[in-house]
């Protein structure tokens, strides 16, 4: 017989997790989760680290996920607050290797400001949940979250309450799991939330919650628990122990995986009793759901909302009810899966329009040297956000504010190598690239963060910013100097006109090349704020063979003519389309040059 | 299904568009109906597609509505495009002269399409078509297309030269009223030569 072990439900999460193969662990100390990281960093074979904060947290498990490595993140119920951004986004995503968002309750308040239920949350993001009871099935849940992360595309939550995470008990251990390393792959429609894209995912997540909702039916998580008495309750968590310790001879729906409700099984109960109970902490959360199968339930009317339960209030609760004559029994009404909206349908024949960076753009001049290097970019939100649409393809992500420094410094330790770079803009740095930056310094990140300053929060119309020190008056208050910032956390940091494009790209290969974590700064205002020609680009059509190398640069003001390109009124002369001209075709009017 | 008119106006970003909606809506509400409009901008100055609707009536209850009495095209494409928007026997006003190719059609990945009168004609849809920019420039300023096809509509809405050049003077800035004063009545008359029905 194997050797019992007697864990914490956070120790055995820990082992749990390197069971399940994760060999990455990250998080934010919080009561009552803090030792699950402790404990992970005393493990063989899995990466453990304390990010600045659980936002951050979360995105750097992102970015070890996409680079092909199981992860969990973990956090106490508040921090979630802190990265409900990524985290409501990253279940349009889905994952790459399984992801595992740990997520520990503290009803009561032991040690919290509030005890929020955060079961709320992964029905608010459409997301799986698992809900241990003991510190074996803490263990033992933690493979099973993971292949549902993998099979179903999602990432998955796993919720514990303090009872659990710091409650003791035997655990056996069971076998490895086979983890079977999944290499990372582009897929701009997936993993890049611009809208178009993001509709095409929302759609994907509501019809994985209704297959999510099948396999909670036939989980072996869900069990239906005989009985002798007519009595049955439903219960998850901790509170399923107090509830089966206080009536014996009671009919349980045991939920394991209690998110998304299995329906059918739920009513499989009024099969067998007339009388059902639910027993949870916190929230009406199941028994809402249970009331929307129009099947009478007692709940919250006799069971504490607010605090922890134990088996003597369930007891004093319920057992009128027991004893009470029951009711006439009710079928349950099954709710239909939810219905879709109509995709919207372009109109066959009509080019479509998306929108696009404008001419002399100083965003394009660094796409078009980071796609030289073999860097996955990690982007960020803002105007730059459509580079990642065709022709440029220019980012790999896009999550949310601040999402890609953190995603950048994960995705590199989890490979142990420089393999991707954070894109971000001057207001999103300001926003939330700061924190990811400090984390990644503090964490000893292989990596490059390219800042794209533009000078104004550009997309939504120029406001200001720190960085700017305009207000929404246009008075002008201080501003804080990003470089200055970067050193003073104590990253590398350099600034370069981004209007020179042989400088940049120059800065870009170095960066790229440097060990250890570096800022660049490109920085060139605005081109809707400035409005300047530079200059007037000319083509010689005896050179240009319509190669297409500059039509990749998805400039709106160059255009394909029948013999050579032609250039637009539209362009602002910044001459990148001249510098990537390898024929020379491209050159600005006034150049004597022998070409 | 009720008294409300709807009128979308479509283009491009950049065009003018939301201009040309609020100083329809100032035109409306200053003839003393109720004016609710709505549009989607978020991606107004990046050369993406821009639609603006303006519903106004006695009593007007949504901002938006799935079908338009009347659109205004500031761009072919979006023309062509903006027909799927017209109930049955709608308006389209379009300035045919405007072009702007999407990036696709650069890239040679799609073509631009351009019988515009062709489908309006399958669909049994009502078209006027203008040169907007020829109008635009006549009055000054190329980038009058807007309120020059604003001109053009106005023979196909029921308000009275007066109160459009009242919602002008509300909404147009006045460093450049004059040139859209200019534009609106050059708009008007190119329109007056064509057969509209009412």
């Amino acid at each position: 017989m194997e050797r019992q072990l007697f864990f914490s439900g956070n120790e055995a999460i820990a082992h749990g997790a390197v069971r399940a193969g994760v060999g990455f662990a990250c998080g934010y100390p919080g009561t009552p989760s803090t030792e699950i990281i402790e404990a992970t960093a005393r493990l063989e074979g899995i990466h453990s680290e304390w990010c600045v904060n659980e936002k951050v947290a979360l995105e750097t498990a992102v970015g070890a996920s996409l680079a092909g490595v199981r992860t969990i993140v973990t956090m106490k119920h508040v921090g979630l607050n802190v990265a409900a951004d990524p985290f409501m986004t990253l279940s349009l995503t889905g994952v790459n290797a399984g992801l595992v968002i740990i997520s520990a309750d503290d009803p009561g308040m032991h040690s919290s400001q509030n005890e929020q239920d955060n079961r709320n949350y992964a029905k608010f993001a459409r997301i799986p949940m698992l809900e241990p009871s003991s510190s074996q099935e803490a263990y033992d849940f933690v493979a099973e979250a993971f292949s549902l992360s993998e099979e179903f595309d999602t990432p998955v939550m796993l919720r514990t309450t303090t009872r659990i995470s710091h409650g003791r008990g035997q655990v056996l251990p069971r076998v490895p799991v086979p983890v079977e390393p999944r290499e990372y792959a582009r897929d701009i429609s997936k993993y890049v939330m611009v809208p178009q894209y993001a509709r095409q995912r929302n759609r994907l997540v509501l019809e994985r919650l209704e297959k999510l909702r099948k396999r909670a039916e036939a989980s072996s998580l869900n069990v239906l628990e005989a009985g002798s008495s007519d009595f049955g309750i439903i219960a998850s968590g901790v509170a399923y122990t107090y509830a089966r310790e206080a009536f014996p001879k009671a009919w349980f729906l045991k939920l394991g995986m209690s998110h998304p409700l299995p329906y059918a099984k739920v009513a499989r109960l009024y099969d067998h009793v007339s009388r059902v109970a639910v027993v949870e902490e916190l929230d009406s959360f199941f028994e809402e759901q249970v009331r929307a199968l129009g099947l009478p339930v007692i709940g919250k009317a006799v069971i504490p909302t607010d605090g922890e339960l134990d088996q003597e209030i369930v007891f004093r609760a319920l057992e009128p009810y027991v004893l009470h004559k029951p009711p006439r029994r009710r079928r349950p009404v099954m709710p239909p899966a939810p219905r879709l909206a109509s995709p919207p349908q372009p109109a066959p024949g009509l080019p479509v329009r998306p929108p696009v960076l404008c001419p002399g753009c100083s965003h394009r001049s660094v796409y078009s040297s980071l796609r030289k290097r073999r860097l996955a970019p990690m982007g960020d939100i803002g105007c730059y956000t459509l580079g990642a649409l065709p022709p440029l393809l220019a980012l790999d992500s896009c999550l949310c504010m601040g999402a890609s420094i953190g995603m950048m410094a994960g995705f590199n330790k989890a490979l142990g190598r420089k393999a991707a770079v954070g894109v971000i803009g001057d207001s999103t740095f300001f926003h939330s690239g700061i924190t990811p930056l400090i984390d990644a310094f503090y964490n000893e990140v292989e990596g490059m963060v390219v800042i794209l300053d533009n000078r104004t929060t550009a997309m939504t119309g120029h406001q200001g910013h720190p960085g700017t020190g305009l207000h929404p008056d246009r008075a002008q208050g201080p501003q804080i100097d990003i470089q200055k910032l970067c050193e003073g956390i104590g990253v590398r940091c350099v600034t370069v006109d981004a209007t020179d494009h042989k400088a940049l790209d120059a800065a870009i290969k170095e960066e790229a090349k440097a060990p250890g974590l570096g800022v660049l700064i490109a920085l060139a205002p605005c081109v809707l704020m400035t409005r300047e020609k530079a200059g007037e680009v000319l083509v010689d059509e005896e050179r240009c063979n319509l190669c297409g190398v500059c039509v990749d640069l998805g400039c709106p003001a160059l255009a394909p003519g029948e013999d050579a390109m032609s250039v637009l009124e539209t362009c602002t002369g910044c001459g990148l389309c001249v510098e990537v001209c390898r024929r020379g075709a491209l050159g600005f009017a006034g150049c004597e040059d022998d070409r | 299904m009720n008294d409300t008119t709807t009128v979308s106006i479509v283009g491009v970003g950049g065009q003018g568009v939301l201009l040309g909606a609020a100083v329809l809506a100032a035109t409306a509400a200053g003839a003393g109906l109720e004016v609710k409009a709505s549009e989607v901008k978020g991606m107004a100055q990046r050369g993406g597609s821009v639609l603006s609707t303006v519903r106004f009536g006695e009593h007007v209850w949504s901002p938006v509505s799935p079908h338009a009495d009347v659109v205004i095209a500031t761009e072919l494409l979006e023309g062509i495009r903006g027909l799927d928007l017209l109930r049955s026997r709608g308006t389209m006003v379009c300035a045919y002269t405007t072009r702007i190719t999407p990036g696709s059609v650069l890239r040679r990945e799609e073509d631009y399409p351009d019988d515009i009168a062709g489908a309006a004609a399958a669909r049994g849809l009502r078209l006027v078509m203008v040169d907007a920019e020829g109008v635009a420039l006549e009055a000054g300023t190329l980038r009058a297309v807007n309120v020059a096809l604003l001109g053009a509509a106005s023979q196909v809405l029921s308000f009275t030269p007066e109160q459009w050049r009242s919602g002008l003077e509300a909404a147009v800035p006045a460093k450049i009223l004059e040139v859209n004063l200019r534009a609106f009545e050059l708009g008007r008359a190119a329109v007056a030569s064509q057969e509209v029905e009412s």
